[in-house]
């Protein structure tokens, strides 16, 4: 299938020197807030990190060779679980954050088996449903989850974590874990499994892959850590409400991958910081922006099918040559 | 349950579901035979209604003018998405879809740049009652219903009757052996096109006069479709037919006796059943 070709399309460029990269990135995301003093970039900063979270477990999901339309809904269960843990219950943010994956990887436990048996279009499809139909639950079971209002004041994780720059480096913290482990994930054994599931399952399947018992658990460590993402975007903003965790939000990290480039995880992670940094700073143009992200899709999938990753590794290419 | 509740809970979920129909009809055709799951369909719905508001309240035109040129407007400028986008990316499942998404974002963020993101109403046409016995019909339900009902006679005549019908369904059921028996599969595709989101514009339009308009409204019909062809099976003309009438009744009598969010909860729970059980829906056929 076609998301096959475009995954394995690309990811090889940026291997080489590929721990200089990381370290050369790694010392630019510690040291810019040193030099750059103004809270806004500090909050477009935490988005950011926080987003590629979210975008590089829709990876994992996309890498088996399933295309969710309904991520958002997992990342909308961890947002409410911490939130309603920290404010009914007055959980302490630690256990709270951790019920934020473990909720949501339950819920997948038990929806994956029946949906993950579906495939292309038919799992596109009923992914698309399940979204909407946690979005209606939120909605509508108001003596819960605050109906359409949602739940304010949400506090943060520790009094430390007020100023949004110190929250900037807790973000920064916990993306580098959730990302290294769906790193380290695809790098095992296990990643080995789902790239041969995503080629041919039945391949894998003979080739004594447990199938479904794998992509169940892709899914459910997926929206697991979509989930800790959806808890710590809550106790940033400070607010959860079921507009939040719509359609469009399924979209935005589809589009992330679409845009990074499906072929390795480098492709979301560029896709999460690019697209969330573009709309921050095209606030005054609000329609106009989102047509451009409409257009931009649609030539992606036109002319680089491989995402921003493709593109750069032509530049290169071109370069050398 | 008496009778004077029954006649206008059927009457509600007839005219429901005649305008469903009409949007479904088209997403399923343009998955029969391209295999691409067009996100953007309920975006041509909605450019429907932004024609007739166009035609019937600036120009003004008459309705029965209005009405059918908004519907073939709508069917003529989807040609350029088709030449432009999935032409280029048929046989490729999940790029096109991707692409659908894309256009559909496009078109609803476009809509709102020109008109605005605020409701309009479109001036109704027909505002009377029709009285049989005892019981009151609007009269602009059932001239939807009319209309719905020609155009769904006339799309089965078409497809069943004419040269480029037949050609419709030798593509659909396999598009090698049609390109070698000499048809033109681009042209079929093309028409097929044009009718599937010429018959969503028509949906569009009755629904926006009905309800209202506004440049989201695209996603209300869209999900319709969705849900309709899930039941009958993505791809299956007659499915169309089946699971707009079982989503349209369901609707009208769920929503009077529990409300309307129960109603939305039984369909998707009603969709994930049949997705579990019977992915290819009740009347489509199994992928191999």
């Amino acid at each position: 299938m076609a998301l096959r070709a475009l995954v394995a399309s690309a990811g090889a460029g940026l291997r080489r020197r590929r721990w200089l990269w990381l370290g050369a990135l790694g010392v630019l995301l510690v040291a810019w807030p040193i030099f750059v003093h103004e809270v806004f970039f500090a909050y477009i900063g935490t988005l950011m990190l926080l987003y590629t979270i979210g975008a590089a477990s829709l990876h994992l999901v996309l890498r088996t060779g399933h295309l969710s339309l309904g991520h958002a809904a997992f990342m909308g269960l961890g947002g409410y679980t911490s939130a309603l843990l920290t404010t009914s219950l007055g959980w302490p943010f630690a256990l709270a954050f951790l019920a934020s994956g473990l909720v949501p990887a339950a819920v997948a436990l038990v929806v994956g088996p029946i949906v993950l048996r579906l495939r292309g279009v038919y799992f596109v499809l009923i992914t698309f449903t399940l979204g909407e139909v946690v979005r209606l639950v939120l909605n509508e079971w108001q003596s819960l989850t605050g109906g359409a209002d949602g739940i304010f004041r949400i506090p943060p994780p520790s009094p430390l974590l007020v100023d949004k720059r110190a929250y900037y480096y807790f973000a920064l913290a916990m993306a580098t874990a959730c990302v290294g482990v769906i790193a380290r994930i695809l790098s095992s054994q296990t990643g080995r499994y789902i790239d041969a599931i995503r080629e041919s399952e039945r391949l894998a399947q003979s080739s004594g892959v447990p199938i479904l018992r794998f992509k169940v658990m892709i899914f459910a460590i997926a929206c697991g850590f979509v989930g800790f993402q959806g808890s710590l975007l809550a106790h940033f903003i400070t607010f959860v409400a079921p507009g939040s965790y719509t359609f469009n939000e399924s979209l935005n990290l589809l589009v992330m991958n679409v845009i990074g480039g499906m072929g390795g995880l480098a492709g979301p992670l560029i896709g999460a910081a690019f697209l969330t940094a573009l709309p921050e700073f095209l606030r005054g143009w609000v329609e106009l922006q989102r047509a451009l992200y409409g257009v931009v899709l649609v030539l992606v999938m036109l002319f680089v099918p491989g995402g921003l990753i493709e593109i750069g590794r032509r530049l290169l290419s071109t370069g050398r040559s | 349950m008496s009778v004077d509740l029954l006649v206008p809970i059927l009457f509600n979920g007839m005219s429901l579901s005649a305008i469903y129909i009409l949007v479904a009809l088209g997403f399923t055709l343009v998955f029969g035979i391209m295999r691409v799951v067009n996100f953007a369909h309920g975006e041509f719905a909605m450019m429907g209604g932004f024609w007739l508001l166009f035609l019937l309240s600036w120009l003004p035109l008459t309705y029965w003018v209005a009405l059918p040129l908004a519907a073939v407007l709508v069917g003529a400028s989807s040609l350029l998405p088709e030449q432009l986008v999935f032409r280029r990316l048929y046989g490729q499942e999940l790029p096109s879809m991707i692409a659908a998404l894309g256009l559909s974002v496009v078109i609803a963020e476009g809509a709102v740049i020109v008109f605005g993101v605020h409701e309009r109403n479109i001036p109704s046409t027909f505002q009377g009652l029709f009285q049989v016995g005892r019981f009151t019909f609007p009269e602009d339900r059932l001239v939807v219903m009319a209309i719905a009902l020609a155009a769904l006679a006339a799309f089965w005549a078409f497809v069943r009757f004419t040269r480029i019908g037949l050609a419709l369904r030798t593509v659909a059921q396999d598009r090698e052996i049609a390109e070698a028996q000499g048809i033109d599969t681009r042209a079929t595709y093309r028409i097929t096109f044009f009718l599937a989101t010429m018959m969503a514009g028509l949906g569009g339009a009755l629904f926006a006069q009905i309800y209202a308009l506004s440049p989201y409204m695209g996603s209300v019909p869209l999900m319709k479709a969705f849900i309709i062809v899930i039941i009958g099976g993505l791809g299956s003309v007659p499915g169309a037919a089946l699971g707009g009438v079982l989503l349209g009744m369901s609707e009208s009598f769920l929503a009077t006796f529990f409300g309307a969010s129960v109603a939305e909860f039984a369909s998707f729970g009603a969709i994930i059943l049949l997705l579990v059980l019977r992915p290819w829906g009740l009347l489509g056929t199994p992928e191999a």
